[in-house]
């Protein structure tokens, strides 16, 4: 690499983007009393809140999984009239504000609400519950699945799925062994991301369930309940949690292949 | 895409500068209202008019459950210039008694208790039974189970302790007498308990975490006016209301008597037979304790507030002809006489407005 100002003004201005990421997170984890994070590491509210945070982000995912990955391997594959409104109204979920994304739910979802009533006489509820949790969580971050996998399904090549089924092979074959073992990665990704983005969902899940607490919405309650004290501690076991599974899950499960 | 990216990165400086030129010419006096929620459309109304009389202020409105209004002065230590609560008491309880720690001066030193309200019960025409609703088996609807009953979080909404206080005021009278026991028990992770007070009336202890059980018939949300949209939407069948609000809205009333609905002068003696008290262990300094009164609003122009002169204009406004004209027309009536806590610290312009309290 050539000294050139071009590179000097590029690690500065890259620097200064890290920088404005970083600094509030690293202020946040070292200006908090340990016997604050102490206390809060034993509270049973807290721990109950990350296992309804992780694992409804998890059902999540896994439920958008079945449709999703079809979805993005349709879009990438096939042209069909109004495509652009598919790809368009995957979209929508990132673009319009979480809390209209959340009362577009309530209205569907809720106990007078066109899905709320369906599925109320099988006892399956909606507003807070669990299930509430889960769908906000999935509207919101679906695009992420749907956006990665349909690009990991573009760079394969569809010439070697069309030899495949010249060879035999079924569209379900092709897909499962040719596909998928070069397009895993990008599907995994995606749904690490989604992951990852309905963990941190406040708008919408407060609005369908804010009970039972998912982290984001103890954090706000802390916050705006008991002050800067007691939400901070939370904030900082949410932050370390995901900064650890994230880094871990992206090593070993996104590792680059050595060629 | 080259030639598409340098036009970007071109108006995005043209907008940057731009931007900076539009915010420096006639700058506006900001201020800042904290109110409660039940303020929400006539505090709206009175920052349009206000801003009208007034144009170099800029009205920045906020809105929260009354104890949480309080705290952003007094925890997260923001910067307001008046603050109103559903409840008056709290201005002493919480504003009195603590100090800033920039000026070592108490957040607040006086209190105007300016309106009243009175607690009721709203509900929709989809509400369940709404059809049966009357003055005499309200409370038994509310008992049933697959009745959904909203209430706000008597940790930070006043509406929240008054509606516990309006179960044990009405059991034995117009309520069954285990009344409280039928709504409540079962409902909580950790439950609301109710207990003698020692001088014939009862203590309900609001646990430090109040959180429903999956399935529960009553639902809570932070502040009272949260619980509007989830009664329009069908997710509630009926939810603790104030008059004024309920009214706003448009929803079906379903009025509670005089004796229960703490908007009576002259009742605090029955109002007072009930206690709520919030057993906070570990967060906040004062263990709050709320006795049963008249419901009165309190405003205050807090000690670190930064436009102090444009923050008693704004009250002076609100007590005025103008002011009155809004809340009444909002069905929120400023009383004929308003009165001062410390009327002798309250600001010279506001003087006259106000009698000292009792």
């Amino acid at each position: 690499m050539k000294f050139s100002p071009f590179w000097v003004f590029s690690w500065m201005a890259g620097g200064l983007v890290l920088l404005f990421i970083g600094l509030p997170l690293a202020n946040t984890l070292l200006s908090t009393p340990l016997e604050n994070l102490a206390a809060t590491l034993s509270d049973a509210e807290v721990g109950r809140s990350m296992l309804y945070t992780f694992g409804g982000a998890g059902l999540a995912t896994l439920l958008a999984v079945v449709g999703g990955v079809p979805l993005a391997y349709l879009l990438a594959r096939t042209e069909f009239p109004g495509k652009r409104v598919v790809e368009a109204v995957v979209d929508l979920p990132v673009v319009i504000p979480h809390t209209a994304a959340g009362v577009a739910l309530l209205l569907v979802f809720g106990r007078q609400g066109t899905l709320g009533k369906l599925f109320q006489p099988l006892g399956i509820h909606f507003t807070d519950d669990l299930n509430g949790i889960v769908v906000a969580m999935m509207f919101v971050s679906i695009p992420y699945l749907v956006n990665a996998s349909r690009e990991s399904f573009r760079m394969v090549d569809a010439e070697m799925e069309r030899v495949a089924m010249i060879d035999g092979a079924s569209p379900w074959q092709a897909f499962w062994l040719v596909t998928l073992p070069q397009a895993w990665r990008g599907v995994l990704g995606g749904m690490l991301m989604m992951w990852a983005r309905g963990i941190s969902e406040f708008g919408a899940v407060v609005i369908l369930a804010y009970h039972p607490k998912v982290v984001p919405v103890l954090i706000f309650e802390r916050f705006q309940g008991y002050g800067l004290d007691s939400a901070q501690p939370v904030a900082v076991i949410l932050i370390v949690v995901v900064l650890v599974v994230f880094s871990l899950l992206r090593t070993v499960l996104l590792r680059p292949e050595k060629p | 895409m080259t030639k598409c990216l340098r036009w970007l990165l071109t108006a995005a400086m043209i907008l940057i500068t731009a931007a900076g030129c539009a915010s420096t010419p006639k700058e506006k006096t900001p201020l800042v209202v904290f109110a409660a929620g039940s303020l929400i459309q006539p505090f709206d109304a009175l920052e349009a008019a206000f801003e009208k009389a007034h144009p170099d202020v800029d009205v920045l409105n906020e809105y929260h459950g009354s104890i949480q209004v309080m705290r952003h002065a007094t925890e997260l230590h923001e910067e307001i210039d008046v603050v109103a609560t559903a409840d008056d008491a709290l201005i002493p309880l919480l504003m009195y008694d603590r100090s800033d720690p920039a000026t070592g001066k108490p957040y607040a030193a006086w209190a105007l208790r300016f309106a009243t309200n009175r607690l009721g019960i709203a509900y929709t025409e989809r509400s369940r039974y709404a059809d049966e609703v009357t003055s005499e088996n309200i409370w038994e609807i509310l008992t049933r189970p697959d009745v959904r009953v909203g209430i706000a979080d008597p940790r930070f909404d006043a509406s929240g302790y008054r509606a516990m206080m309006v179960f044990t005021l009405a059991q034995g009278k117009q309520a069954p007498a285990d009344l409280f026991d039928q709504m409540f028990m079962g409902q909580f992770r950790y439950p609301v308990m109710l207990v003698g007070d020692g001088s014939g009336g009862t203590l309900i202890h609001i646990p430090e975490i109040l959180e429903t059980k999956k399935d529960a018939h009553v639902v809570i949300r932070g502040a009272s006016i949260q619980l509007i949209a989830l009664l329009e939407s069908g997710d509630l069948d009926y939810a603790f209301e104030y008059e004024s609000v309920i009214e706003q809205h448009g929803l079906k009333l379903a009025a509670l008597p005089p004796e229960l609905n703490l908007g009576e002068a002259g009742m605090d003696d029955v109002y007072g037979q009930a206690t709520v008290k919030l057993d906070f262990q570990r967060f906040a300094s004062v263990k709050p304790e709320f006795r049963g009164e008249q419901i009165g609003y309190g405003i205050t122009v807090p000690a670190n507030a930064p436009h102090p002169e444009a923050a008693v204009e704004f009250i002076a406004f609100l007590l005025g002809p103008e002011g009155r004209q809004i809340m009444e027309s909002y069905s929120h009536p400023i009383f004929e006489q308003v009165t001062a806590d410390h009327w002798d610290q309250v600001p010279a312009k506001l003087q006259p407005l106000v009698t000292a309290a009792p």
